[in-house]
């Protein structure tokens, strides 16, 4: 059985005690199983072999301790708390949508990653919804995610979208671990992070391999008026939509095309297309689930203590191959796929830094 | 004068832009006050929040109004001080601010220029 099943199975108990309690224990069997299969050599060090135990043991005691707050359409934060953890739905379609997105990433980091939630050490997972009136967007203060609920024009509310949720998420991690610069390089990296971690949130949930997976960011924010599938495409950068009122999406999906600009921070929402490209062509070069390979990649760059807050892409690229390195081997297919991923989206990775 | 109103970022990273000509305005006089009371050189400075806005305000004089203020300093012998809204109109202004930072009068003037003029969407992202 899948892992991702078994996990969602797990994490089911109320509801289904006996196979929860199963399918934990299968997870607990199976979890190092997965880790050598999934490996081309055996891990180059001891300690990483641990490390690949402790997921599943991490996963058995570990839950999100979830906050959601109601702006009730103010912009004032954090607004009224509505749900805390354990309780049950509150009735409202943004409060619970957050509330199980959050779960939802919760589950991602802990079990594939072992990960406690933003901090590492099972921190609130706060939100606020009805952010704002007809607000336009989602965003991450440093402490809370917050949504709005949309125009109801061209967007309808940012908790529809579970990769929405998790690329929020995403941004704590990032401010907790390699602190990437909201600006030029280093912040479309920063935002590259949020939209990698948010589709595999949407992939582990719905159980997608790196085949079936949809690679959107943002799928199901727009209105039905919209001519456009999300707001972004992490395999196609540029083609996410097409439409009379907003434009078409101006990703750029090679280095050579690379935006310089003073809006959006230096368009890091606009160059994040370039690596969001090369993680899509590196999970898909080595097929099955993408955070059981790229994503372990790509979480291990993050999070080695080497990154710098103004790294750009080509550091980035080169300690994403390095990580691949040093978790399957130095001639690995792994380590080969994300090379050769960089080197398709005009970034050479250059030799690491010492 | 015109007042541009660039807002750009958020998760979509979709921009829009808002232009209003102050002197098409019922009440210019008040544009303009509100104009030169706000602290065009002191934006305040405050780390980027991921997929916030970004707003970019600009003032632009239309041709020939700086040309006329200029000579309107340059005459000794007027006695009366120049109305608050010849200074305002002389010269082009631009600020940038985190929407966290978009309070009392830059506040006010974003308000008053989403009242007045409908946004237009996209465009190429400005360099």
């Amino acid at each position: 059985m899948p892992p991702w099943l078994l996990d969602r199975i797990a994490a089911a108990d109320p509801q289904y005690p006996t196979a929860a309690e199963a399918a934990r224990r299968s997870l607990l069997r199976d979890g190092p199983m997965r880790e050598w299969r999934n490996a081309a050599e055996p891990p180059p060090f001891a300690e990483r072999e641990t490390d690949a135990r402790t997921p599943s043991i991490l996963a058995e005691s570990v839950r999100p301790d979830r906050r959601i707050s109601d702006a009730g359409g103010e912009e004032s934060l954090p607004g009224r708390l509505v749900r805390r953890e354990g309780e049950p739905p509150t009735g409202d379609t943004a409060a619970d949508q957050a509330y199980d997105g959050l779960g939802e990433t919760h589950r991602l980091f802990a079990r594939v990653f072992d990960r406690d939630a933003i901090d590492g050490a099972g921190g609130a997972l706060e939100a606020t919804v009805h952010f704002g009136d007809h607000y336009d967007n989602a965003f991450w203060d440093g402490e809370r995610m917050v949504f709005g609920d949309g125009d109801g024009e061209v967007f309808r509310g940012f908790t529809e979208s579970l990769s929405v949720v998790g690329h929020e998420l995403a941004h704590g991690v990032t401010e907790r671990t390699a602190r990437l610069r909201y600006s030029g390089q280093s912040g479309a990296l920063n935002e590259h992070i949020s939209d990698v971690f948010g589709a595999l949130v949407e992939q582990y949930a719905m159980g997608q391999d790196a085949a079936a997976a949809t690679w959107l960011i943002g799928e199901g924010v727009f209105t039905s008026a919209v001519q456009g599938r999300a707001l972004r495409d992490m395999l196609n950068p540029g083609t996410a939509y097409d439409d009379d009122v907003l434009g078409r999406d101006p990703q750029p999906a090679h280095f050579r095309d690379y935006i310089e600009t003073t809006d959006d921070n230096g368009g890091v929402h606009l160059n994040s297309g370039i690596p969001n490209r090369a993680f899509a062509l590196a999970a898909r070069e080595l097929g099955g689930f993408a955070w059981e390979h790229a994503g372990r990649i790509w979480y291990d760059a993050l999070t080695s203590g080497r990154l710098r807050p103004t790294d750009g892409f080509h550091v980035f690229a080169a300690e994403t191959v390095r990580a691949a390195e040093q978790r399957y081997g130095a001639d690995s297919r792994e380590a080969r796929a994300v090379d050769a991923a960089w080197r398709e989206v005009g970034i050479e990775p250059p030799e690491p830094r010492a | 004068m015109d007042v541009i109103v660039s807002r750009s970022g958020g998760i979509a990273g979709l921009r829009l832009t808002w232009r209003v000509d102050v002197d098409t305005q019922p009440d210019p006089d008040r544009w303009y006050v509100l104009i030169g009371e706000i602290p065009w050189e002191e934006a305040p400075a405050a780390p980027p929040e991921p997929d916030r806005y970004t707003y970019r305000i600009r003032c632009e004089p239309h041709e020939g109004a700086a040309h006329e203020d200029a000579g309107h300093e340059g005459d000794d012998h007027e006695p009366t001080s120049p109305k608050p809204h010849d200074d305002a109109a002389a010269e082009a202004r631009e600020a940038t601010l985190a929407e966290r930072q978009l309070t009392g009068p830059w506040r006010e003037l974003f308000d008053r220029v989403r009242e007045a003029a409908e946004p237009q969407r996209g465009g190429r992202a400005e360099r």
